[in-house]
């Protein structure tokens, strides 16, 4: 308890120094607001939102579009990659293509979202879909491929059905891939939220960030960096580093560094 | 050693392109929402005609070529200094994950009320992006040296110069080889953003721009000349590169 407390305290440490070097250099070269905001202004503009609600619907859009992308591409992304994966004829031939759309993660598909879609949530959460989905199944994919044969012939010798093959052999062996998988993609989906909500719609951190841009409010466009960080910080040691420990180190077959 | 893509690697693609043609001959989805291959290629000769694509498309890359040059120049010094000073690493490390976090999009409003629209908002988002994946491999393969490796050289009378030279750099070479891979690919998207936000050239602004004028077409090919500069790039260059730096090393199994 001791140690987890002072390390916390470490991590701290560098970001204390800095709001200190922030709020005392930023009056004392009298930098304008309209370039850079004064610590204080940050916070007053972080209160103002939350009391008028508008901080709070702006994260709740953000954080809503995210998990309704995400968990479609996943229900979607892992039974398929599996599905293609148990065939190594399929999934050699599989590999290329998925690779390729791997690559226009999330932000290519703005354009053509807004196309399909119109300008709204619905744009948005294709873009987060494809930016999960493609990763997703190619890791997926790339995971049960990689279990060896001799496992799944075992497994099949001892008389393993259909269902007790997928939860006991594939789906453990290619966890840690799909992992990964997951990882990766709510981080191209996360940066990729934050572009399409600056172009394509009217309620989001993105678009909190572009309209204050506009009006040269930099303090509400420091907040949202800020709200931004803060909130990829917490997926991912709240939700992501909780499951990869639980998968990939129960199963061993990857060693932590 | 197959280096170059093979036939097989090829097929998938032919079948995806015959399957998307059939599709939009059967007018499945309407014209306008999914043109078909051909209005791709004939979208494509015309742009490179007018010399629009290639104009574009050099923009695009000296932007990610500077950007990337300048990620790699601070990122990979900024690394090595991180990984072999543990006070270094304690006073930057918490900030390095928090700003990697913030994401190189988020800085683009506050970007462009400093330098407004043009080549330094780009190149800065592009650096911004490139120099984490950079940072973070080059501490990962700096750490990873074995210490037997350092007390060999300093016992056979290196200096510290000799030591960062024909120790260190040469033992992180791989870890840095991969983040500069994932770092190019960050860019890669990274520009894309930056050009249909900010942009007024480039592939990413092609796009955008098509999409204001309801042109799928251009989108589409845009798309598709994303993915395949990005294959042949990550592909036939970076990917044999990394490998190579591996093999000779041979300090990372594959």
């Amino acid at each position: 308890m001791q140690r987890s407390i002072t390390s916390a305290l470490w991590f701290c440490a560098p970001f204390a120094v800095l709001l200190v070097l922030w709020a005392i250099l930023v009056p004392y070269f009298d930098v304008s607001p309209r370039l850079l905001p004064q610590p204080g202004a940050v916070v007053r503009a972080g209160i103002e939102g939350i009391q008028d609600g508008t901080l709070i619907q702006h994260i709740g859009a953000s954080l809503l579009r995210v998990a309704v992308g995400t968990v479609l591409a996943l229900v979607v992304a892992i039974p398929l990659g599996i599905a293609m994966g148990v065939s190594p004829v399929f999934s050699s031939f599989l590999t290329p293509p998925l690779r390729f759309f791997s690559v226009l993660a999330g932000i290519a598909w703005i354009p053509i979202a807004t196309l399909w879609f119109g300008y709204g949530f619905g744009a948005i959460t294709f873009v987060i879909f494809n930016a999960v989905f493609f990763i997703v199944t190619y890791n997926t994919l790339l995971g049960v491929s990689t279990i060896p044969l001799h496992v799944r012939n075992a497994a099949a010798s001892l008389g393993a059905g259909r269902w007790a093959m997928l939860t006991e052999v594939l789906l453990p062996g290619a966890l840690p891939h799909i992992v990964t998988g997951i990882r990766t993609g709510l981080g191209f989906a996360w940066r990729g939220l934050i572009a399409a909500e600056m172009i394509a719609t009217n309620v989001g951190l993105g678009y909190m960030l572009f309209v204050a841009r506009d009006f040269y409010k930099t303090e509400v466009i420091v907040l949202g960096m800020i709200v931004i960080g803060v909130l990829w910080l917490l997926l991912d040691r709240l939700l992501l580093a909780p499951i990869e420990r639980a998968t990939i180190e129960r199963w061993g077959m990857v060693q932590r560094a | 050693m197959a280096r170059w893509p093979s036939i097989g690697a090829i097929a998938p693609f032919v079948l995806l392109i015959a399957v998307w043609w059939i599709v939009t001959e059967l007018q499945i989805f309407p014209r306008v929402f999914l043109p078909g291959p051909v209005d791709v290629v004939r979208s494509f000769g015309s742009l490179v005609h007018t010399g629009i694509l290639p104009e574009y498309l050099q923009d695009s890359m000296v932007r990610l070529a500077v950007g990337a040059f300048w990620g790699i120049a601070i990122g990979i010094p900024l690394g090595m200094l991180v990984g072999l000073s543990s006070r270094a690493h304690t006073a930057l490390w918490p900030p390095l994950l928090f700003f990697q976090a913030i994401g190189d999009i988020a800085w683009l409003p506050i970007l462009v009320i400093w330098f407004g629209y043009g080549l330094t908002t780009m190149t800065v988002v592009i650096v911004y992006t490139v120099i984490f994946p950079v940072i973070l491999n080059t501490v990962l393969g700096v750490r990873s040296i074995p210490i037997t490796m350092y007390r060999a050289a300093q016992s056979l009378g290196a200096s510290r110069t000799r030591i960062l030279w024909e120790v260190v750099l040469p033992g992180a070479l791989p870890s840095i080889m991969t983040g500069l891979r994932n770092g190019l690919g960050y860019g890669w998207r990274a520009l894309i953003a930056t050009e249909i936000i900010v942009g007024t050239s480039g592939i990413g602004f092609l796009m955008f721009d098509a999409r204001r004028a309801g042109s799928v077409v251009e989108i589409l090919l845009g798309m598709i000349i994303l993915g395949i500069l990005w294959y042949i790039v990550d592909g036939w260059i970076l990917a044999p590169i990394e490998r190579a730096t591996g093999q000779r090393w041979g300090l990372v199994t594959r």
